[in-house]
């Protein structure tokens, strides 16, 4: 029976081209803006690291200006970094399973005696645990150890990107590149990654491509290596050497702490206060207690790092999917009564009504999975003409062709809801075309 | 009234009322987008276009980056900008210390009175520039002078202000309200350091675009901190592109310590800063003309629709003295009616939506201007797509009320 309603399907939307090429039109535009909408609010607002949200925790303290608020807006919510000084004493702690301090750093990498021209990579200093706090993948080698952070040793993780470049990809654990000059030796290769948004750091930008260098944090007081992120101050501080601006109520480092359990979460959420509560009796600061311990999704929103213009895009692209289904049941409706005569003469020669609904149902089915495949082929196309207008640069696009990057999730759920909801929209006009009474059809005959 | 045939039309489509309920509710959406749409783009676009008081036409940003550890900075940068005013077409060559509007830059507070009473702090974008940067910003100085050569400070490792400084109109319009030309008068920054304004600039923007400071600038005379250096290159008028190919020749070998980063044009900074407001308009315009269209088909497909099925009442009464003029109308004015009632839906639609975006956005709430011309705007459309139809219906011929099918 199903292939006998297939060939009448096919056979009624042949009968109508305009109409019916209009009906697969409108559902495909309405799955192609949603596939595009969502793809861009997922790159957006998903949490790249959702598997670990119980454990994590961006570790913030309030040691800001006494008279006035960080964010305007959300009064309250303490500054995203920390200052050097407070890093260090929280980083002592032994409570967090991983805890990592870091900043984002500007670094010149060469190669001795290898024709490749020097280049400006962007640059993690950050501490040991940076890799397995936030599972990056490793392509070869691994990362170094504590005695590496404090001493600090010359080595350096680098990213398969730069390998590729260098190394022609090869395991280059062991052999050495130049940091400004310096001497580091390759300990570790990171696997491509790509967290979006970089959760991790959202002061600039958080559809930047992570990092390709990952220096040992110690490097900071020996090269004397400011941020290339953000820098912030309230306290007018007479700085005239980098020791100053290390000891300053400057704030420029990042930090996050992984703690398995509750109770490891409570310990170290005392052992902040009480380190908060110590310096405050120590004459520094006037701003009462205000220490938080921050989940990855948490963060993201304090952050703002869903933009209030991806929000109004998501509801455009639902406004425009409910206006191109209520179009196709439209155009279904009218379709289907303008074969009432046909579906008369069934009814009269014994079709049941739910035979009737049956065959209707499977016309719907045909027009919304031709819809969904011209639907996606557009989306795939539209997110093309997305990229050409994110990418400035040919050569510095990568935060945004991942924005491109289709993501499968979001594909198959744009697809399922059109899927359903165009078969929903052809419920009615099914039912509807059901009900009729097939002698008021048969009379003008 | 009576000629209009209101109630009759207004029966005939009481009896076929799914899918005329099903336009008007596709007419409602489509109001409640388009008006909305139409205001958050102009936003954008007057955004997007404010004068930033620079010759941004043809301005040139070099970075170079010294890594070698016996890095010369000082030698470096004399010999750049040497070599960079060489070129033919250059205006003016200058070092500088951030990009304006770039979206990344200093910025500090000030005083007009010294003491720590930091309420009357008024915050700036602050520059360190040379004796050639007015020149290469191509900024027009509404009062006092440019700094002399001789009072360019030398690099300092820490962040620093100077004893004096060419400032903007609004900038020193919000440290001294009640002084219209506050040329030598003496301002402050954190740490209680006097700074004496010497030249007023008309007009100019600083790095962030979505700061309401964004006009007040600081230039102090200073060269900045090695061993990354920053030139601001300014060509006579058309000559950018050459002058650039010519920097990129001249200055990319010239020194084996450092790197020539990059050489661009100042268009792309600023088309970057606005690159999120400028793709907002170009979705949010192509989305709701896709949406009007749709909805415009959706128009036309049911008026298409009700002709097709009153064929034979059509031609009855064709055949009892309607004239096409008559029966033009009849769809005319059914389909108005359709979209009326969808407009007046989509009225309190287009109200709530505006609410929720002003709140959103903390604009101002919708100007009733944009829901008049919406209103207008999705008449026309909605007489446009149904007028084949209609015309259609009338070409039909009388005889068909006489056939038995």
């Amino acid at each position: 029976m199903f292939g006998y309603y297939l060939e009448l399907a096919f056979r009624n939307l042949k009968r109508n081209p305009g109409l019916t090429a209009l009906m697969i039109g409108a559902v495909a535009l309405g799955i192609a803006v949603c596939v595009v909408s969502m793809t861009m609010y997922r790159a957006m607002s998903g949490n790249p690291i959702w598997w670990k949200n119980d454990v994590l925790y961006a570790v913030t303290m309030d040691f800001w200006d006494p008279d006035e608020d960080y964010f305007d807006s959300k009064p309250g919510l303490p500054p995203q970094q920390l200052t050097y000084n407070d890093a260090l004493a929280v980083y002592a702690s032994d409570i967090p399973k991983r805890k990592v301090i870091m900043h984002k750093a500007v670094g010149i990498v060469s190669v001795d005696g290898q024709q490749v021209k020097p280049e400006r990579v962007l640059t993690r200093v950050t501490t040991k645990d940076f890799f397995a706090a936030f599972d990056v993948p490793m392509q070869y080698g691994g990362t170094w150890t504590d005695a590496a952070d404090t001493g600090p040793e010359p080595v350096v993780v680098i990213s398969r990107k730069i390998n590729d470049k260098l190394f022609a990809g090869a395991n280059s654990v062991g052999r050495h590149i130049r940091w400004n000059d310096n001497e580091f030796r390759i300990v570790g290769v990171r696997e491509n990654w790509m967290p979006l948004p970089t959760f991790y750091d959202v002061n600039n930008g958080s559809l930047e491509e992570p990092e390709d260098v990952y220096i040992p944090f110690g490097w900071n007081a020996a090269l004397e290596i400011y941020s290339a992120g953000n820098t912030n101050g309230w306290k007018p501080e007479d700085i005239k050497t980098y020791r100053d601006f290390l000891n300053s109520e400057n704030i420029w480092i990042q930090m996050w702490v992984e703690l398995p359990d509750a109770q490891s979460h409570d310990r170290f959420k005392a052992f902040l206060d009480n380190y908060a509560t110590q310096q405050k009796s120590g004459g520094r600061h006037a701003r009462k207690l205000n220490n938080r311990l921050t989940r990855p999704d948490q963060w993201l929103v304090d952050n703002e790092v869903v933009g209030n213009d991806d929000r109004v895009l998501v509801g455009l692209a639902f406004a425009f999917l409910a206006v191109c289904l209520l179009n196709t049941v439209g155009l279904l409706l009218a379709k289907f009564l303008n074969g009432a005569p046909v579906t008369g003469v069934r009814r009269a020669l014994g079709a049941s009504r739910r035979q009737i609904f049956m065959q209707h149902l499977v016309e719907v089915g045909v027009v919304s999975t031709l819809g969904a495949a011209l639907g996606l082929a557009l989306g795939a196309v539209l997110l093309m003409g997305l990229r050409a207008l994110y990418t400035m640069d040919p050569n510095d696009a990568a935060g945004t062709q991942a924005l491109a990057q289709v993501d499968m999730t979001s594909v198959v759920t744009a697809l399922a809801l059109a899927f359903f909801a165009t078969i929903a929209a052809g419920l009615y006009p099914a039912w509807r075309i059901g009900r009729i009474p097939p002698a008021s059809y048969l009379k003008a005959q | 009234m009576t000629a209009w045939n209101i109630r009759p039309i207004a029966s005939a489509l009481w009896r076929n009322r799914t899918g005329a309920m099903l336009v008007a509710f596709q007419i409602a959406i489509g109001l409640a987008v388009l008006v909305n749409a139409v205001y958050v783009v102009k936003q954008r676009v007057e955004k997007i276009g404010r004068p930033t008081g620079m010759d941004t036409a043809n301005m040139i940003w070099v970075s170079s980056s010294g890594f070698a550890k016996d890095f010369d900075h000082d030698a470096a940068w004399r010999a750049d900008l040497a070599a960079i005013r060489e070129i033919p077409g250059v205006k003016a060559a200058s070092m500088i210390s951030n990009i304006p509007l770039s979206g990344g830059g200093s910025s500090s507070g000030f005083e007009p009175k010294p003491g720590q009473d930091t309420t009357e702090s008024v915050p700036a974008n602050t520059y360190l520039v040379d004796e050639h940067a007015i020149a290469a910003l191509g900024v027009t100085l509404a009062a006092g002078r440019n700094f002399e050569a001789s009072e360019i400070l030398p690099p300092i490792e820490t962040f620093d202000s100077a004893p004096q400084a060419i400032v903007t109109k609004a900038f020193a319009k919000g440290l001294f309200p009640d002084d219209p030309n506050p040329i030598g008068k003496t301002f402050y920054d954190g740490l209680d350091k006097p700074i004496a304004i010497v030249g007023i600039i008309e007009h100019m923007h600083g790095a962030w675009v979505g700061w309401d400071k964004l006009d007040h600038v600081v230039l102090f005379p200073r060269i900045d901190n090695g061993p990354g250096s920053l030139y601001l290159v300014r060509s006579e008028p058309g000559r950018r592109d050459a002058v650039m190919r010519e920097i990129e020749a001249k200055l990319g070998d010239s020194n084996p310590d450092r790197l020539l980063r990059w050489v661009r044009p100042f268009d792309y900074f600023i088309n970057q800063s606005y690159l999120d407001d400028r793709n907002m308009a170009i979705f949010l315009a192509s989305v709701t003309s896709a949406l009007l269209a749709i909805t415009a088909l959706g128009i036309f497909g049911l008026a298409t629709f009700n002709v097709s099925t009153r064929i034979r009442q059509i031609g009855t009464r064709r055949a009892v003295g309607a004239r096409r003029m008559d029966i033009v109308r009849h769809f005319l004015v059914e389909n108005w009616m359709v979209t009326t009632a969808g407009v007046v839906a989509g009225c309190g639609g287009a109200l709530a939506v505006g609410y929720w975006i002003s709140t959103k956005y903390e604009l101002p709430r919708l100007d009733l201007y944009y829901l008049v011309g919406g209103v207008l705007a999705i008449w026309l459309i909605g007489l446009a797509a149904a007028l084949q139809p209609a015309r259609r219906a009338s070409t039909i011929s009388p005889a068909v009320a006489s056939r038995t099918v």
